[in-house]
């Protein structure tokens, strides 16, 4: 029991330091939830406000374990025939005009109508072959030889119906289509699955999946992943960056910033050479934190105040 | 053990499947027992699926798998420090790591040790472990004898005395009372004061563990029992304290409601293969069928306009009805709604902009204040929305339908009627009251599709299923 504990921790640590070479900050929640995942061959469902690296994560695992990652953007409409697969009707139909100029020389010498049939139905096994069908996302993770992180991003925008058509995959990494039978992954994907939570998932897919919730970044955290995004930033300059944006997001917000935003406004603030915050540039950039005029308004109100305050914890 | 975990969790109303329950167990196997924050995030992440179920869940974490109890004790300075330290530890990883290899003193839980107890050869009496001051084997001891005496079945904040009795019987009353007696006729005051006063912190120990227990599994009991009574409960008897009971149900409901109700919605947009269009689509290609076209049906949301009253006896009826009507704005986005006392306005967009506490209390400042008067009311309504009404909008009145002897706007009702699908009007009192004195429903109700009493959350959950079910 002691051995396989050591290990665990081990592991998880491997982890993190992994994480933090391809510049992804991770903690201990991250790490241990991958590690899980991993370890159990589970898929992991990722949730938290937007723009706090859960899609970030899915491609640093990919870099970390050094696979490829295959993305599949979940929308309203979503259906199989563009994550799974589809038939080229096109072709196939392409396929049948062709077809019609010899079927003349096909026909030849069957002389009953059973005759010709058996003659055509050999040919209706050719047109739902692999060579009629056209991949989508979720097949090709199965189909992969040497396992892929597969990323089924923003699953709440998508509909019910393909949350449980998904449930198969999830559990058994295999899918059945109709024409061809069952198609068994041939090494597990590690799956990925992020939700901002515009829709509540469903109680089946959650019960296959390992959750982790992602917050908003504390201080210390926000500040080391700002030093690993932004290097060309002061340290004291960065401190001062991530209080302010740390006490702005503890304003009433339609929209918080998120560590998205936080980067953005860093390689802004090194974009212009800027060495200090001074009130002005932080006015005319804000617009890069906040995304509503409602919310630019208010944190302007309290401009000096969060400047001031923030600056005075940076400075001790 | 986990099992009984699980239990724990589901008294907190975490949902917790038998194949998360399994999956736990794997958890468990790969991650191990000792590092205890390790286990709680690897455990959290298998059990807790939402940001509320994950509060609820660090909550049973830390009062399942207790650190074990700093005691200070005037026997042993080292061992004191040794606990100050486990006191003083952060619940980081580090300390796990440093503790990990601490076999008495690991950071596991009580019945954690309990295992690590069994292993380590027979267990030693309870004069023994009191003199020891041996907290770990205490704990250990202690949750062995809880789970024979069958604590986890205890329910009941009275049963308390009865669990502790047994539990410290369990773990050897008997020989320490002998223990005791001996010492004291064998003149060693000191060690049988000592011991009684062992034994003493021993029982109020059990107490508070058994109460725990108790509180813990107990925790939601109560409050499932309470949204079950509210829900039926009159509106207008509601009591302050359980508004936000209230609030959470509704939501809750709603909830139900509208992924019951947008599910078949989206169903019947799958199509068959519409062949006709299929054909018309593809003449250009000469008959061939390239691009396919698929048969669509189209599925009504019902539009629906809401008239509420808002004064006095019918105002917290109404409150609760909008609220419940907003929290289904996902299925019903096209709802317009006016509230009334003697002018009618139209409150739609504030409704999805503010709070309902603030909604009404806007309405009640400009619509408020005279007396009911239906009949301007319907006159407003009909003005602002009579073009509007069609073949597929659904009027709803909620009121109590007592105009004080005023017009009740019946001939300007009966000109919606006309127009409109349907009209329900929702009267808050009982039926037998309908008519008597100033009420006019009989003159309203001819000109209704449906009259319904509605004076409990049941009723407006009942009401508004049915409004989705008939809009398809």
């Amino acid at each position: 029991m002691r051995k396989t504990e050591n290990q665990a921790r081990g592991a998880i640590e491997d982890i993190q330091s992994g994480y933090e070479r391809l510049g992804y900050v991770s903690d201990d929640q991250i790490a241990t939830a991958l590690f899980l995942a991993q370890t159990l061959e589970k898929p992991l469902l990722v949730e938290g406000p937007p723009g706090v690296g859960k899609t970030e994560l899915a491609k640093a695992t990919a870099a970390y374990l050094g696979l490829d990652m295959i993305r599949l953007q979940c929308y309203e409409g979503l259906d199989e025939s563009k994550a799974l697969y589809e038939w080229q009707y096109g072709k196939q139909l392409l396929y049948t005009q062709v077809l019609k100029e010899k079927l003349g020389d096909l026909m030849e010498g069957a002389n009953t109508l059973d005759d010709s049939m058996g003659r055509l139905n050999d040919f209706e096994d050719v047109f739902f072959s692999e060579q009629f069908l056209q991949t989508r996302p979720l097949l090709q993770a199965l189909q992969s030889d040497d396992g892929v992180v597969l990323l089924i991003d923003e699953i709440d925008k998508s509909d019910d119906e393909f949350e449980a058509f998904l449930l198969e995959i999830l559990s058994d990494y295999q899918i059945s289509i109709p024409e061809l039978g069952t198609i068994r992954a041939k090494k597990p994907p590690l799956v990925f699955l992020t939700s901002n939570n515009t829709r509540e998932i469903g109680d089946a897919l959650k019960r296959r999946c390992l959750h982790l919730y992602i917050p908003f970044p504390d201080a210390p955290r926000e500040n080391a992943i700002l030093k690993a995004r932004v290097p060309e930033l002061s340290e004291a300059l960065r401190t001062h960056i991530v209080d302010f944006v740390q006490a702005v997001r503890e304003m009433d917000l339609k929209k918080p910033p998120a560590v998205s935003e936080t980067i953005d406004w860093a390689r802004t603030v090194v974009l212009l050479n800027m060495d200090v915050l001074d009130p002005e540039f932080v006015r005319n950039t804000l617009n890069v934190l906040l995304k509503f005029k409602s919310d630019n308004d208010n944190v302007e109100a309290e401009l000096g105040r969060l400047l001031r305050e923030t600056q005075g914890v940076a400075a001790s | 053990m986990i099992a009984d975990f699980i239990r724990v969790l589901r008294a907190a109303d975490i949902q917790v499947s038998p194949a998360e329950a399994i999956d736990a167990a794997a958890v468990i196997d790969a991650v191990g027992m000792r590092d205890r924050s390790l286990l709680k995030y690897a455990l959290s992440h298998s059990l807790a699926k939402t940001e509320t179920e994950k509060l609820a869940f660090d909550e049973c974490f830390e009062s399942y798998f207790l650190p074990p109890e700093p005691r200070p004790t005037t026997s042993d300075p080292q061992q004191d420090a040794a606990e100050d330290n486990q006191q003083d530890q952060p619940q980081d990883d580090d300390a796990g790591e440093q503790q990990g290899d601490d076999e008495s003193n690991s950071q596991a839980s009580a019945e954690a040790s309990a295992e690590a107890g069994a292993q380590d050869g027979p267990p030693a009496s309870l004069t023994d472990m009191l003199e020891a001051n041996d907290q770990a084997a205490l704990q250990a001891a202690m949750a062995e004898a809880a789970s024979a005496a069958g604590v986890s079945e205890a329910r009941l904040f009275t049963q308390k005395g009865m669990f502790s009795r047994r539990i410290i019987e369990q773990m050897g009353l008997q020989e320490l009372n002998r223990d005791i007696h001996e010492a004291e006729g064998g003149g060693d005051g000191e060690r049988a004061d000592k011991l009684k006063q062992g034994r003493a912190q021993l029982l109020e120990d059990i107490q508070d563990f058994v109460e725990r227990q108790i509180a813990m599994r107990t925790k939601n009991a109560g409050r499932l029992l309470r949204e079950d009574a509210l829900s039926r409960i009159r509106l207008s008897n509601l009591d302050r304290s359980d508004m936000k009971i209230m609030r959470n149900l509704i939501r809750r409901l709603a909830k139900r409601l509208a992924s019951r109700h947008a599910r078949r919605r989206k169903k019947s947009r799958r199509g068959m293969l519409d062949v006709r269009r299929t054909l018309r689509r593809n003449l250009s290609f000469d008959g061939n069928l390239f691009e396919l076209a698929w048969r669509r049906t189209k599925v009504e949301r019902p539009k629906l306009i809401v008239l509420c009253d808002v004064s006095g006896s019918v105002a917290a009826v109404s409150r609760f009805f909008l609220m419940f009507l907003y929290s289904l704005d996902e299925v019903m986005p096209r709802t317009r709604s006016f509230v009334f006392s003697n002018r009618a306005g139209e409150i739609s967009d504030l409704m999805r902009e503010v709070d309902v506490d603030e909604v009404m209390e806007q309405a009640l400042r400009q619509y408020g204040g005279g007396s009911t008067d239906y009949g301007m009311a319907m006159q407003d309504l009909a003005e602002a929305t009579l073009d509007k009404i069609d073949h597929r909008t659904t009027v709803m009145v909620l009121g109590d339908a007592r105009s004080n002897y005023g017009d009740p706007g019946h001939l300007v009702l009966k000109e919606i009627h006309q127009r409109a699908r349907r009209v329900i009007w929702l009267n808050p009192e009982a039926e037998a009251v309908w008519d008597s004195g100033d009420s006019e429903m009989r003159r309203l109700g001819a000109y209704c599709t449906q009259v319904k009493m509605c004076n409990s959350i049941r009723h407006v959950e009942r009401v508004l299923d049915d409004l989705l079910r008939q809009s398809v």
